[in-house]
């Protein structure tokens, strides 16, 4: 299969193989994407306890997010960063492992569900922006949370099947 | 000593049944990486406004009011995951020297969140009234944002020591 080879060429690649046999590298980038994750899961989830209305309920929705997000892109950015040299030190291994692909199935629903509200759900943000959302931004609140702890119970999985 | 305890506790009839059953520790581990998630953002949005990096939004004693029970809630929950999850492996956690640091920069931070929320609920201007002060609540929180990456950073090492 293309994609098989092509994941086996990667991971033979110099700073992989390097992530692969060093002592004390794969450890440390994963330090720096638990922590990055955490950041990212911590700020997102301040975004939809709001939306479902168990936190910042007095503030304006506009407020919190536009504090949060900024801190959420940028350690979603390290976390991917580092999730990524992870991946390539065994990519046959975590590209056959099942809580990895649930994981990035996670992800990739959670992005949608991000782009859907971004777009649908802020539409008539005037309106609800100082009280309580409409039940279609709830819905994404709740389905972020969801899948959000997903992703960390899919992550730390993949620590115990590769 | 520590050896004979961890010997014994991991004879019990509660260790080895988390033992056994393959899903204990990593759903443990997710309630307690959750928990972190919601005490590290907490923390550091506190901290980055004592250092003056974020300004603006709702006043500092308003916003260190309300992080205060998510702050001692999330720190009870890590406490009893962890205690569950030392419970199932004693010795990787109690014979390890990370895991001692990492307790260490708990009762730390612990320490400062609350000398932090006492004083502000002193006055709210505690934190802001004076020069000093401000200089302190910028050694405070950086001292904070450095201890939180630490916990995060002895945690996942306990696993490679």
């Amino acid at each position: 299969m293309p994609l098989e080879q092509a994941l086996a060429r990667l991971q033979d690649l110099g700073l992989p193989t390097q992530i692969r046999e060093s002592d004390w590298l794969f450890p440390t980038i994963e330090t720096v994407h638990v922590f990055a994750v955490v950041l990212v899961v911590g700020t997102i989830m301040t975004v939809d306890l709001r939306l479902l209305g168990f936190a910042n309920k007095e503030r304006p929705y506009s407020q919190v997010a536009a504090e949060m997000l900024p801190w959420t892109w940028t350690a979603f950015a390290i976390a991917a960063l580092a999730g990524m040299l992870m991946f390539s030190s065994k990519a046959l291994t975590y590209y056959g492992d099942i809580p990895f692909r649930l994981k990035m199935i996670c992800l990739l629903l959670a992005g949608i569900n991000m782009v859907m509200f971004h777009w649908l759900g802020t539409r008539h943000l005037d309106t609800w922006d100082r009280g309580r959302p409409p039940r279609a931004a709830k819905f994404a609140g709740g389905a972020s949370l969801l899948l959000w702890t997903t992703i960390v119970a899919a992550g730390r999985w993949i620590g115990f099947t590769t | 000593m520590i050896q004979e305890f961890c010997d014994w506790l991991s004879k019990t009839n509660v260790s080895v049944a988390f033992q056994s059953a393959t899903w204990f520790v990593p759903t443990v581990q997710t309630v307690h990486i959750i928990s972190i998630a919601i005490l590290l953002t907490s923390v550091y949005v506190m901290s980055f406004r004592l250092m003056g990096v974020t300004r603006g939004g709702q006043p500092l004693a308003v916003l260190i009011a309300k992080s205060t029970p998510w702050v001692w809630i999330t720190l009870c929950v890590l406490l009893g995951t962890g205690i569950l999850l030392t419970i199932t492996e004693p010795a990787r956690e109690l014979l390890n020297w990370v895991f001692r640091v990492k307790m260490l920069l708990v009762v730390a931070l612990a320490a400062i969140l609350l000398v932090v929320q006492s004083r502000m609920r002193r006055s709210p201007e505690y934190w802001t009234e004076s020069p000093a002060r401000r200089l302190a609540a910028r050694a405070i929180g950086i001292a904070a944002v450095i201890i939180g990456a630490g916990i995060v950073t002895a945690g996942r090492w306990i696993a490679y020591v």
